[in-house]
């Protein structure tokens, strides 16, 4: 029961948490990265049941850390936070294997209705 | 605090971290334009501050980095290069950004700025066909340049939130930080108490227990002071920008290069230096490098470089700032000294090349011509120079007339704790910082008398062929004449503002480190005392403030030469009527007494007689390696009146000046006192060599113009 937030900034993360409460995921343990590297660290020591993550991010981005992931054979659940939502880029992250891309800003409503046929709420 | 305002300070504190590093990559992206990864983060910090402002409701700050996303996205795919009106458009934009953050820092709200005008421009740099301005563009609201301080350095402790991937880093309360050094600061001093304590008691558990405690005391004081440090770099990252935004304001060139940012330096001392060193920055661009052309002509890189460094050493932090521009021209600053008034032209005579290229630090001092919106703003050197000082700091200039100049700024690492030299006078005893210390001189009896000129008005130490002014203590602090005197005469040889003085005291014990305590705020304006510390046996010695010591004994003067050390005006008798001088009285033959000003001698020496060696017509003695041509008084004011009192033994009592960097000697009667003295001079006639008499001492003494003197003894050399 664990969801992990990739952000590089902690506002955003912080809002990130927010945002699941308030859709129904409060139960859910948050636990954070800021880059893709240290994602990627946190998912092989950890393994989350899920992860959140930023597109842009400095050392690694979001969309290398899911095709590192799926390199290494890790098939964790992913999913997008992004503000940038080009075509291409939805393209991309659909081709990598991530279950959707949320634009910013988000709701409560649009975050759960993008998690609701992967994860279970819990509050 | 709720949770609204907990995202908001976060998202102010990192918001202003990026924009700070944004600064500095712009500045680096203009020199190096293919760098792709400076670029990425410059578009990152904007799309972050974007992403976040939406949920954040700051309609007006999403709107203007968006604008900015739009340019530097374009910029990151290559789709357009960086001119330089666009990177001062961006840069415009982030200003903008800050304006809103210190806002929202400060009211909770984003204001009604919309920064209408930034977001035209922007978009006309993406699609130029847009570039009809609206009509209802607000006028241009000025940005300020960012010179404000980093709005979030108080950060309250981070609550880790559930178990968060390992974060190195915790942010501290600077106010916890300065309790925790007071903290410290008290357990040093219980640490000395103990210590003495023990060494009485002479019990060995004690002994070796206080020892532990010693040891373990030192490393937690070193400990919680390096908590209190920051990186140099965390100021310098301004300066990019500044230096850029200058020198494109200047039609300069300029690449300023940043060694030894890492450096770490206690965050209250380098909020003291931030503004000084900014000034220092802005005068190199303006009056320091040269436009590109002059530069050219010279044979000179069109770009000028400004060094900017830091690093430790000697327990202080050196910070050096060096262009290779024009130097300071030394005839132009003795020009200006003259026309400002801030030396006598006797005085500015006597002075090296460096002591006058230093002079740009005296009161009242500006070289530039026309007092431009970049360097004068209402703040000399000058006010560098106290800024610097008021937080035990030095610095220096030193200039190259035509390759460039270099400024070295010296500050302690830290104020809290200092080293000092305990002192007593009766049965109180205060403390000097060692960084004013410069030696001790113990006077036996017999060398009290010959080494000490005078003790009345002014007295004066001879110290390996210097002359420095000697203050009592006890006259300073207004004690009382113990019953019976010393014989022993005790001397702390001082530094005062570059000026060394001796001031005498009781008895010298010992250093120590020792807590610095604020005076309260009723004692604050006693200049005397630069604060309070407790003793290892508990008692309360008060910390000399050694300038404030030197002025109040008068022994300051402006000039910054260190021979001469004796209190003065540095102006002549005559226009200084009523006012206080200190004055030389010597005498002439049996009973004819004369005086001249102080200032205007270099030194006072003595000759044996079997030294003097003739030279044509004039009578001259080697000294310091040169020959010193004597001239005698009589000469000058013509045979004495009164019959010659020469018992043909003694040694000669010779007066010297300098002037423009040839010496002469006056050969006087007796060297009599220094007086410090109100006088009114009366005009006498045409008395050759003579300003007027006046009544010193109760006597009638004619004042000797050593102008005409000096005239007289030139002519003889």
């Amino acid at each position: 029961m664990k969801i992990l937030i990739v952000d590089d900034s902690k506002a955003m993360r912080i809002i990130v948490k927010r945002t699941l409460t308030s859709a129904g995921y409060g139960g859910y343990l948050m636990v954070e990265a800021t880059n893709g590297k240290e994602a990627l660290d946190a998912i092989k020591a950890s393994q989350p049941d899920f992860v959140l993550s930023d597109w842009n991010m400095p050392e690694m981005s979001g969309i290398e850390l899911l095709t590192a992931l799926r390199a290494n054979d890790i098939k964790v659940p992913f999913g997008f936070v992004t503000s940038e939502t080009t075509a291409e880029m939805r393209e991309r992250a659909k081709d990598g294997g991530a279950l959707f891309l949320l634009g910013k800003p988000f709701t409560p409503e649009t975050m759960g209705e993008a998690l609701k046929s992967i994860l279970t709420p819990a509050a | 605090m709720s949770e609204i305002d907990e995202v908001l300070q976060e998202f102010i504190i990192e918001s202003n971290e990026n924009l700070d590093e944004l600064d500095r990559s712009f500045v680096a992206l203009e020199a190096n334009p293919g760098d792709q990864q400076r670029v990425g983060a410059i578009f990152r910090a904007i799309h972050t501050i974007k992403g976040t402002s939406g949920f954040l409701g700051c309609t007006r700050l999403e709107a203007l980095t968006h604008a900015g996303e739009e340019v530097l996205s374009r910029v990151r795919d290559g789709k357009l290069s960086l001119t330089p009106q666009i990177t001062t458009d961006l840069l415009t934009m982030v200003d903008g950004v800050r304006a809103i953050l210190r806002r929202l820092e400060t009211t909770g709200v984003e204001g009604t700025e919309d920064f209408a005008e930034q977001i035209v421009r922007l978009k006309a740099i993406v699609s130029p066909a847009a570039t009809a301005p609206t009509t209802h563009v607000a006028p241009a609201a000025p940005v300020a340049a960012s010179k404000d301080d980093h709005p979030a350095e108080v950060h309250a402790v981070e609550a880790h939130e559930g178990s968060s991937v390992v974060d190195g880093t915790v942010r501290v309360d600077v106010a916890l930080l300065d309790k925790l050094m007071n903290l410290v600061g008290e357990l040093v001093l219980a640490r000395n108490q103990i210590i003495q304590v023990g060494a009485i008691a002479g019990d060995a558990t004690l002994i070796g227990a206080s020892q532990r405690l010693n040891l373990i005391t030192s490393e937690l004081q070193e400990g919680v002071m390096k908590t209190r440090m920051r990186p140099i770099g965390s100021v310098w990252n301004k300066y990019p920008r500044i230096v850029r935004d200058l020198s494109v304001l200047c039609g300069k060139s300029v690449r300023l290069e940043m060694i030894g940012t890492e450096t770490e330096v206690d965050r209250s001392l380098l909020d003291a230096i931030k503004d000084p060193l900014v000034h220092m920055l802005r005068n190199s661009v303006d009056h320091g490098i040269e436009t590109p052309e002059a530069r050219a002509a010279k044979g000179k890189a069109p770009t000028g470089v400004l060094a900017l460094r830091a690093y430790h050493e000697g327990g202080k932090v050196n910070i050096e700032l060096t262009d290779d521009g024009q130097g300071i021209d030394p005839e132009r600053i003795r020009a200006k000294a003259l026309e400002r008034g801030v030396v006598s032209a006797e005085r500015i005579g006597r002075m090296t090349e460096r002591e006058i290229t230093n002079l740009v630090f005296a009161p009242g001092f500006s070289t530039a011509e026309t007092v431009s919106n970049i360097s004068g703003r209402g703040v000399g050197m000058d006010v560098v120079k106290t800024n610097i000082e008021r937080i035990g700091g030095t610095v220096e200039l030193s200039s190259r007339h035509g390759h460039g100049t270099t400024l070295k700024v010296k500050i302690p690492l830290t104020l809290a704790i200092i080293p000092a030299l305990v002192v007593h006078l009766g049965s109180e005893r205060y403390a000097i910082p060692q960084v004013n210390l410069l030696e001790l001189v113990r006077l036996e009896a017999a060398q009290a008398r010959t080494a000490i000129a005078d003790v009345h008005g002014t007295p004066v130490l001879r110290l390996r062929g210097d002359l420095l002014p000697l203050v009592h203590l006890r006259t300073v602090l207004d004690e009382p004449k113990p019953a019976v005197e010393s014989e022993v005469v005790n001397v702390v040889i001082l530094q005062a503002d570059d000026r060394p003085f001796g001031l005498i005291v009781d008895g010298v014990s010992d250093t120590e480190e020792i807590v610095v305590k604020p005076l309260s705020r009723e004692l604050k304006t006693v200049t005397t005392f630069a604060g309070a510390t407790i003793m290892g046996d508990g008692r309360v010695a008060l910390i000399l403030d050694v300038v404030g010591v030197a002025q109040r004994a008068n022994v300051l003067t402006e000039s910054r030469e260190r021979a001469v050390s004796l209190a003065s005006k540095g102006t002549g008798l005559d226009q200084q009527n009523g006012a206080k001088d200190a004055l030389l009285l010597l005498t002439r033959g049996a009973n004819e007494r004369l005086a001249l000003p102080l200032d205007q001698v270099s030194r006072l020496e003595e000759f044996a007689r079997g030294s003097v060696e003739q030279a044509g017509d004039n009578q001259v003695v080697q000294y310091r390696g040169e020959i010193l041509p004597l001239i005698s008084l009589d000469a000058v004011l013509g045979p004495c009146p009164t019959g010659a009192e020469d018992d043909g033994e003694s040694p000669l009592q010779v007066v010297v000046f300098s002037q423009g960097g040839r010496s002469v000697g006056l050969v006087v009667g007796r060297i009599l006192d220094i007086v410090q003295d109100s006088i009114v001079v009366k005009p006498t006639g045409k008395r050759h060599g003579v300003s007027g008499t006046a009544v010193i001492d109760g006597r009638v003494t004619q004042l000797l113009d050593v102008r005409t003197a000096l005239g007289d003894l030139n002519d003889a050399a």
